[in-house]
């Protein structure tokens, strides 16, 4: 008896000490702090060995499908694609309407007219944005400059503020395929000149529909963690 | 009339899910758009430098380094903390082999350094910094020196070169000497002096002499450095450590990555060298956090549209409609880690008080509440009054207005915006006609799993480690009261072979923890009861009694004012304890003792929290700790502290009086994913039993202040994460 006991007490011993595991009331085990900084590790090692997520590329059929508004993003830095779907619209004080578009892996994207204004639960995220000098320039397809305000979290519950000066300018027609359609659009280019030692440059760039003054296509800057993403308004 | 949100989990993919996010979040930035910020590189003291010298860079602020370097028989470990902008301070823990000057065979000893930058870097000034080395040791790399530093860059020669020169006393000042400008008395080293008081009768006094030296930054991976040094290494050349044939020292550094940067050098003409320089800043997380988007919430009508919405007929009574609200926000606060403990409602004000098990910043806990009563709550309700709760202390009440919450979560400057139209209030000891929730109580929780327990600067084992199992328990059978134990059985380990008996001269409150590890290897850590509550909306209270902590049982109180916008808090403990027996289960000694402190905390308004702390001590003597402790707004601490006490130095035994550094570091910094946890240690050169306290689990301090307006404030822009 003592010796299954004894037995039974190394095993757990033996888990607790080389898998770092901990059991607790809280019904699932928990990992402790060595074992949860090791799963950390393995992961990103792992995130770096695997080949980027290819990009989907959407095809009218696929399209057809669908019924609501649908934004795809491809983030450039990490590769793949997610379809995000529209939550609200609503207008505020400020210019523009606001749109929170979620995607499917618990995050979320803040457009203001087509201009990214906030991302949430993609890490380093931008907790606010002011985008009113672009969307004036978007909307009127004019070459316009002013200054840019991103507020960005520094990846705990702090942020800091980042100050661009931008210059917006048009790039003249462009025809776009969007999902197997033409789309006529004017690419407007945006350049600011900032940020914590006034020297970095971000580019932004906006493919605007004459017709309805929708961004239909955009490569927009979402932070120095993220990088750039490609947004598609499939539907709207 | 409260919503219902059966679709709330975010949209499915359309298409199949394809990441949208790495599935692990990668520190370094994506697009490097932001430079990397200024790295001087590290010397063989892990302090800025060039190879054994000094420079008179500081690091940027809050940056915190490690460097561990060898060559000819010494090893140097070394902390270092960029304190402030123009203050960098370091804690040093070396070893030389084979030393025959002292009674062991490796020579170990820590040293603490200071510098102040007196004069920035500018486009025609160079950088001048003051520094004092192995001030307050047993000075065995005690040194004062003065030095300017200046970088050029030039589009002919890529990269940056660095040039420092400097004049040096003490250890710095023994090679190549210019005289002696400040007087000729500098007492020489002694070892085994038991050290730890400030040596300003020494500092600039003897020899002086010059050094100098330039750094060659090539591009972002390589550097090369040279020195002229000025340190003579009189102690290690006479023990045969190694023979110093030149004064220049050579070497060059890849940076690894871009915490890490490795070194080789040749010195003093004979020596090969190895220098490993790490260094993070607190205020760039290793990986970012990434919590889950929260739900938008709607906007209500205008009152003028749709006065119909804004009815107050769901409110029959108040305590039907707390019982409504309670059942609908439970699961939704659970939802996001939070658990609810109890509302409050009238048809214009909710109040929730909730516990938070998930978030590290209170601030975001708080915003996650906040946004689940502007979903979930009826029209009618416009003042919010949000409560976090810790062990049964309501800890404030922060008051938003709902309007302003659907006017500003878009707003370009919501963070600034919101926080000024957010009151902090204090929270009332009980919120009375509330619906509680029911289950809390009572709650048993237990957890079994690994230790590792450290003894750190034995002379003949600067690492001592034991490892084992334990069990912990805790039961609750009502708000504030707690029944807690800790059981820890050894399975392996040699804290207890250290063969150094007690030798104070005070009652051994401290230094007998060899025979506290050495007794038994099953102990009873703590098992203790404990209630604490407030007693009125400014005043929490705390009463415990048991086997409190590893060496001492008895019983002790503690009384905390503690204002919610008030950056200062003054408190008081009494406790009476009797030191337990060594097998640490129920037996106790003879020793008995009152002690207890009055204690104020101040927040001073650069992150910086100071604490003073007068009393007795547990050896009966009577005295002050102070601690100073920078503090990040992400939960990142690096501080000090020290005890002065009515007892002699000669009686406190090495060290002269006691002192050490803390640090602590929040897991989520490390792991990118939300955890309250975090890690902390306490470094003393050396305990000894002068100035020890008593180490009462849940003082009050830390348990309030996370959810009162200064750490809030800090962390505001986790309102809106």
């Amino acid at each position: 008896m003592i010796n299954v006991v004894s037995r039974l007490f190394a095993a757990v011993v033996l888990c607790a000490l080389l898998v770092g595991c901990s059991i607790s009331s809280d019904s699932k085990a928990t990992e402790s702090l060595p074992a949860q900084i090791v799963t950390a590790g393995q992961g990103l090692i792992a995130a770096r060995r695997a080949p980027p997520p290819q990009t989907v590329v959407a095809t009218r059929a696929l399209l057809a499908k669908i019924t609501e508004p649908v934004l795809q993003i491809n983030p450039e830095a990490a590769g793949g694609s997610d379809f995000l779907r529209r939550a609200v619209s609503r207008r505020d004080s400020s210019t523009g309407t606001v749109e929170v578009w979620n995607s499917s892996v618990l995050a979320q994207v803040f457009l203001r007219n087509g201009v990214v204004v906030g991302t949430r639960g993609v890490g380093g995220d931008i907790i606010a944005a002011d985008a009113n000098m672009t969307i004036l320039a978007l909307r009127s397809r004019a070459d316009r400059s002013g200054q840019r305000v991103y507020t960005i979290s520094d990846g705990d519950a702090t942020s800091t503020e980042y100050v661009f000066r931008c210059t917006v300018r048009s790039l003249g027609q462009e025809n776009i395929i969007v999902a197997e359609q033409l789309f006529a659009t004017t690419h407007m280019q945006e350049n600011c000149t900032g940020g914590p030692s006034g020297d970095a440059t971000i580019r932004n760039d906006y493919w605007v529909q004459p017709s309805n003054d929708v961004v239909r296509r955009s490569r927009q800057w979402v932070g120095p963690t993220t990088g750039y993403f490609e947004l598609i308004l499939l539907r709207d | 009339m409260i919503r219902k949100f059966g679709n709330a989990a975010a949209g499915a993919a359309v298409f199949g899910s394809v990441a949208l996010l790495p599935s692990y979040p990668v520190a370094q930035e994506a697009e490097g758009i932001f430079q990397t910020p200024q790295r001087p590189s590290l010397n063989f003291y892990g302090t800025t430098g060039l190879i054994d010298m000094p420079s008179a860079q500081m690091m940027p602020d809050g940056q915190v380094a490690v460097g561990v370097s060898n060559f000819g028989g010494t090893t140097r470990t070394t902390l270092t903390f960029q304190a402030t902008p123009r203050i960098q301070a370091s804690f040093r823990y070396s070893g030389i082999k084979d030393a025959n000057f002292s009674a062991f065979d490796t020579y170990r000893d820590r040293s603490f350094d200071v510098r102040f930058l007196l004069n920035r870097e500018s486009r025609y000034l160079p950088a001048l910094t003051l520094g004092l080395q192995d001030f307050a040791g047993t000075g065995i790399y005690a040194g004062e020196f003065i030095a300017a530093t200046k970088a050029f860059s030039n589009a002919r020669i890529p990269g940056t070169v660095t040039t420092t020169v400097g004049l040096g006393w003490g250890r710095l000042g023994s090679s190549g000497s210019i005289g002696t400008p400040f007087g000729e008395d500098r007492p020489a080293f002694v070892a085994g002096d038991s050290g730890g008081e400030l040596s300003i009768d020494q500092w600039f006094r003897g020899n002086a002499a010059p050094f100098a030296g330039v750094e060659w930054q090539i591009n972002d991976k390589w550097g090369l450095k040279a020195e002229y040094s000025s340190d003579a290494y009189t102690l290690e050349t006479a023990n045969g450590s190694f023979d110093r044939k030149s004064r220049f020292n050579f070497g060059a550094e890849y940076q690894v990555s871009d915490g890490v940067r490795l070194g080789g050098y040749y010195l003093y003409g004979s020596e090969i060298g190895l220098n490993v320089q790490v260094q993070l800043n607190p205020n760039r997380p290793a990986a970012p956090l990434r919590i889950p988007a929260p739900q938008p919430y709607f906007i209500r009508p205008s009152r003028l549209e749709d006065p119909q919405s804004y009815s107050t007929d769901w409110v029959k009574s108040e305590a039907e409609a707390s019982v409504l609200v309670r059942d609908a926000i439970m699961p939704l606060l659970a939802a996001e880690g939070l658990t609810l403990i109890e509302t409050r409602t009238t048809a214009s004000t909710t109040e929730v008080r909730f516990s938070n098990e998930r978030y590290g910043s209170t601030s975001i806990a708080v915003g996650r509440v906040a946004r689940i009563m502007a979903r979930l709550l009826p029209d009618s309700v416009e003042t919010f009054r949000i409560v976090p709760v810790v062990n049964n202390l309501a800890q404030s009440a922060i008051v938003m207005r709902r309007s302003d919450l659907e006017a500003l979560e878009f707003s370009p400057d919501v963070v600034d915006a919101s926080l000024a139209v957010t009151g902090f209030d204090s929270a009332s000891p009980v919120l009375r006609g509330s619906a509680r929730n029911e289950e809390l109580f009572p709650s048993f929780n237990w957890s079994i799993g690994p230790y590792l327990s450290q003894s750190l600067f034995d002379p003949n084992e600067p690492i001592r480690i034991d490892a084992g199992v334990q069990l912990s328990l805790a039961y609750a059978p009502a708000p504030g009261w707690k029944v807690a134990g800790r059981l820890q059985h050894r399975l392996t380990g040699n804290i207890a072979d250290n063969a150094r008996p007690s030798t104070s001269a005070l009652p051994a409150v401290r230094t007998n923890a060899r025979l506290y590890a050495d007794n038994s290897d099953t102990s009873i850590r703590e098992l203790y009861a404990s209630r604490q509550w407030k007693a009125a909306p400014d005043i929490y209270t705390r009463v415990s009694a048991g086997y409190l902590e590893r060496m001492f049982g008895g019983v002790s109180a503690e009384m905390l004012w503690k204002p919610v916008a008030s950056r200062l808090a003054l408190g008081v403990e009494a406790n009476y304890v009797k030191q337990r027996s060594f097998d640490t289960y129920l037996g106790f000694q003879d020793y008995t003792i009152a002690t207890g402190h009055a204690s104020a905390y101040y927040e001073f308004n650069n992150g910086f929290t100071g604490q003073l702390d007068v009393g007795r001590y547990l050896a009966g003597d009577v005295g002050a700790t102070v601690s100073l402790e920078r503090e990040f707004d992400n939960g990142w601490r690096v501080g000090g502290f020290f005890t002065l006490t009515d007892v002699s130095s000669e009686d406190f035994g090495e060290g002269s009086f006691d002192k050490g550094i803390s640090m602590t570091i929040p897991l989520n910094w490390f792991l990118g994913k939300p955890t309250p946890q975090s890690g902390s240690r306490t470094i003393r050169p050396i305990q000894r039993d002068g100035g020890a306290r008593l180490s009462v689990p849940g003082r009050l301090y830390e348990q309030v202040r996370s959810g009162h307006r200064e750490e809030l404030v800090g962390n505001w822009s986790g309102v809106w994460e």
